[in-house]
């Protein structure tokens, strides 16, 4: 069980369950393709190339879902207990991965497995339980309707503490195409990934450790470890740990790039009421880490009746700014009420921020939603959670209600692929627009962080140009590996020279011997595999864009520039960024490619 | 002067970067140095072209020819400046260049008492007549003038412009430094008046906000708020462009806002 085949870091194999019955196959993962994509978001992508049937339907019972971990999990590599989960989404319809973190990570993977895979469906309300000794289902239909918290808590009573549990939340249940599955708190959050799971009828996943895995090199991954964790503690993390990523929100007001009112400004009068300068004062309580982080990134407030609530950045502006919101209170409440329920915060705000739009513009009937009015923002988080009256339409999300809703209402639908944006606004992140544009997972800051080019200063971020798509590339490709490995992206100031530093702490973990230019290779894999998972769900160029709004209505920042993304200036990102792929016009790669960088496998 | 005027030193940087930033926030085009044959120039910023003379001491004229070809077919105007003018505001820049409406090829500053060519607004389809002038020997602005459309604004009209009369009321803007007295008494004047943001843990040293100082470089307005300008840091310019450039000119009335350089997340 401890795996003498693998390399270090690794079980060599994917537990394959059907929860159907609770049965459960091995599927062996080769060393090659352990080394070609690494673990997390690339051996999930790997994992639904081969699992997934072609054109499935996200919530169908063959639909596979994934929780993958990684080499680095388990080490003493600051930041390295993460998992990612994978699946195809039922918000875009194409491949989704989601990044989670803590005692899931490390509980999961010694359970001698480098991912577990779900199938089927349970005939009732279930949690699968996965330890070394192999899968069982239990009943969960006394946690059906329960927050995602509560689940977790209750399970873990009834199954004692060794075990750790992910679970979802009532959205999850009701499938809502943007349900979260949630592990002590914190969020696989985008994609909808809680309704794959609520659509097979499991409440949770509940792992629990009972082997053990060793690097390659022990004193060299002791020693890197040392030498990771006192850069954590630098400069380059300072915001994290000071005031977390809340501290975006005011900065982000002053140089125009806060979304608000549903993208239609980009500074929002009640920014300085959100601020995290100040309310970490009124309303910080504690500050904590996930498992094997020095960082200690989660900035806990006290909202009101003392509720603690977890905040980050995109909590704040998706329920605060988005919808007109600056009463700190209800944005913390609402953030609050999403943990519960287990929705993903950028895509509720975002969906309600378009739907006010729709009631001012009389294309929804729905009077008492409007912009900056909290009650309502509640009220529409209650409806969505239960797919009750305004609430069921909400629920699938911009891209779709908009399709239902008709007319004009997909011009403002802030999504790209079905993915509803994130906190930052394209028109004056020139090359996160493109980011957003052209990233796999839909509109997206994660898996694209274009936005650090444009806030470096490097080139001009309110015009666009072909230098912006090589940034673009950089910033996706090094997301690719850090997912992957996994780490986390607030490290990825402390790395001056990331792919071979990277390099050398995966290669102290398994035994490679990895260069920087493999790893970049990696990257280019991970990142192209993706995007053919995507083309053989039927993606197509077109789904390679911006809606209408960013195109056509002008911002303009406090110098008073205009900042226009036009149709053609994105046209002409978009190309640049094809070409620095290597990929055709029509974004797909050619049969060189596939076969330089391996991937043919995965086309055959 | 002892030194060519345009690596006069300014505030730790030099004369010529400051009248290229300053015009390079003004307007939305490139920005052209017109510089005397293998004339030695200070360090500029790599968004800076540099053209050079066709002749040397050939005046005004023959500089502006060579800029204006350069930009020709990138812009339908520019603003010409001269390199000893430090008191330049952006506000004058823009209030110059948005007087050149349709029916002009020459917005031409009155101030002092005297035309101001040098600090002045041209359309680049005078490039043919200019050339002409110059073959011609025809060496002065005031031929030019004579075989244009030329609007003059005087003080008045100048000051017409809100932003203009709030920061440069007495149109220092056009003040030029022809002697050694001159730039030693620009320089003795005080910095210009800012404005300072700090956020995320910039801001958590305990610093009333916003802060007001002076300062006529981000240096020195980073220095001022007690900012070490290292690669954990960046500034955002009146909300516009995102900058590490210490040389990077300031003007009276400008917004810095400091910001970590690892926003996001």
């Amino acid at each position: 069980m401890e795996g003498t085949l693998a390399p270090g870091g690794y079980f060599g194999r994917a537990l394959v369950v059907d929860v159907a019955d609770g049965s459960a196959d091995v599927l062996p993962l080769p060393e090659d393709v352990l080394r070609a994509y690494i673990g997390g978001v690339g051996l999930g992508t790997w994992l639904m190339h081969h699992l997934a049937p072609p054109g499935v339907d996200p919530l169908a019972p063959e639909a596979p879902l994934a929780f993958v971990f990684s080499p680095l999990v388990g080490t003493p590599l600051t930041t390295s207990a993460k998992f990612a989960v994978v699946a195809k989404s039922p918000l875009t319809g194409m491949l989704n991965d989601a990044l989670a973190s803590s005692h899931f990570a490390i509980a999961g993977k010694l359970t001698g497995n480098d991912a577990i895979v779900v199938h089927g469906q349970c005939p009732r309300p279930s949690a699968l339980l996965v330890d070394s000794d192999g899968a069982r289902l239990e009943d969960a239909d006394d946690l059906w309707g329960l927050p995602a918290a509560e689940a977790e808590e209750r399970l873990r009573e009834r199954l004692g503490k060794g075990w750790r549990i992910a679970a979802i939340g009532p959205a999850g249940e009701q499938l809502v195409r943007y349900a979260t599955i949630s592990h002590d708190g914190r969020h696989a959050g985008r994609g909808g990934l809680g309704a794959v799971l609520g659509a097979k009828g499991l409440k949770a996943v509940a792992v629990r450790a009972g082997t053990k895995v060793a690097p390659a090199d022990p004193p060299a991954v002791l020693a890197a470890a040392r030498d990771l964790r006192a850069r954590s503690f630098g400069p380059a993390t300072a915001k994290y740990r000071e005031l977390g990523t809340l501290a975006n929100l005011l900065a982000f007001n002053a140089i125009g790039t806060l979304p608000t009112r549903n993208f239609q400004a980009a500074t929002f009068e009640g920014a300085p009421q959100l601020a995290a300068e100040d309310l970490a004062e009124l309303k910080g309580v504690a500050r904590n880490s996930c498992a094997s982080c020095s960082i200690g990134c989660e900035h806990i407030y006290a909202g009101a009746g003392g509720k603690k609530v977890r905040v980050e950045y995109e909590n704040v502006f998706a329920l605060g700014p988005l919808c007109g919101i600056s009463d700190p209170d209800a944005v913390l409440a609402a953030s609050g009420r999403c943990d519960e329920l287990g929705l993903d915060t950028i895509s509720a705000g975002g969906t309600i921020a378009w739907a006010m739009e729709c009631v001012e513009r009389g294309l929804i009937e729905a009077p008492w939603l409007r912009f900056g009015d909290a009650d309502a923002l509640l009220r529409a988080l209650e409806e969505i959670g239960a797919r009750e009256g305004l609430g069921d339409l909400l629920a699938e999300g911009s891209r779709r209600a908009a399709e239902l809703v008709g007319g004009d209402a997909g011009e403002f639908a802030a999504q790209v692929k079905g993915l509803e944006l994130p906190g930052y606004e394209p028109r004056t992140l020139q090359a996160m627009a493109l980011g957003l544009a052209v990233n796999t997972r839909g509109a997206d800051h994660n898996r694209s962080g274009a936005y650090e080019a444009d806030l470096s200063g490097a080139h001009d971020r309110l015009n666009g140009g072909a230098s912006h798509a090589l940034a673009a590339v950089v910033t996706e490709d090094r997301a690719a590996v850090m997912d992957s490995m996994i780490l986390c992206k607030f490290l990825r100031g402390i790395f001056e020279e990331p792919f071979p530093e990277w390099a050398r702490l995966l290669s102290s973990v398994t035994g490679w011997d990895l260069t920087g230019e493999e790893l970049a290779q990696t990257a280019r894999r991970i990142v192209l595999a993706k995007r053919l998972y995507n083309l053989r769900e039927g993606w197509s160029r077109a789904d390679d864009w911006l809606p209408e709004r960013f195109l056509s209505e002008p911002l303009e920042v406090a110098s008073g520039r205009a900042a226009a993304l036009t149709a053609e200036r994105l046209t002409t990102m978009i190309d640049s960024y094809y070409e620095a792929r290597d990929l055709d016009p029509e974004g797909v790669p050619d049969a060189a490619q596939l076969t330089d960088l391996r991937l043919d496998s995965l086309v055959t | 002067m002892g030194t060519p005027k345009a690596a006069l030193e300014w505030h730790g940087s030099t004369l010529l970067r400051r009248i290229c930033g300053l015009v390079e926030r003004s307007v939305d085009g490139p920005v052209v140095v017109v510089r005397a044959a293998g004339q030695a120039l200070p360090e500029l910023p790599a968004s800076i072209e540099v053209v050079e003379d066709a002749r040397e001491g050939r005046g005004p004229l023959q500089g502006l020819a060579a800029g204006l070809a350069a930009l020709s077919g990138r812009a339908r105007a520019v603003y010409v400046s001269s390199t000893d003018v430090p008191l330049l505001h952006p506000a004058f820049v823009r209030r110059v260049v948005g007087a050149l409406t349709g029916e002009v090829d020459v917005v031409l500053p009155l101030a002092g008492g005297f035309p101001h060519p040098l600090s002045a607004a041209y359309r680049t389809s005078l490039l043919a007549l200019v050339e002409r002038l110059v073959a011609a020997d025809r060496l002065r602005p005031a031929f030019l003038f004579e075989e244009c459309r030329v609007t003059r604004l005087d003080e008045a009209a100048l000051l017409a412009d809100p932003a203009l009369a709030g920061f440069d009321p007495a149109l220092d803007s056009v003040l030029n430094l022809n002697e050694p007295g001159d730039y030693e008494a620009a320089r003795a004047r005080p910095s210009p008046e800012v404005t300072v943001q700090l956020f995320g843990p910039l801001r958590r040293a305990g610093k009333r906000l916003p802060l007001a100082l002076r300062a006529a470089t981000l240096a020195e307005a980073a220095e001022a708020a007690g900012i070490v300008l290292d690669e954990h840091v960046v500034a955002a310019l009146n909300g516009d462009q995102i900058t590490r450039d210490p040389d990077l000119p300031l003007a009276t009335g400008d917004t810095i806002a400091f910001l970590a350089a690892d926003a996001g997340g």
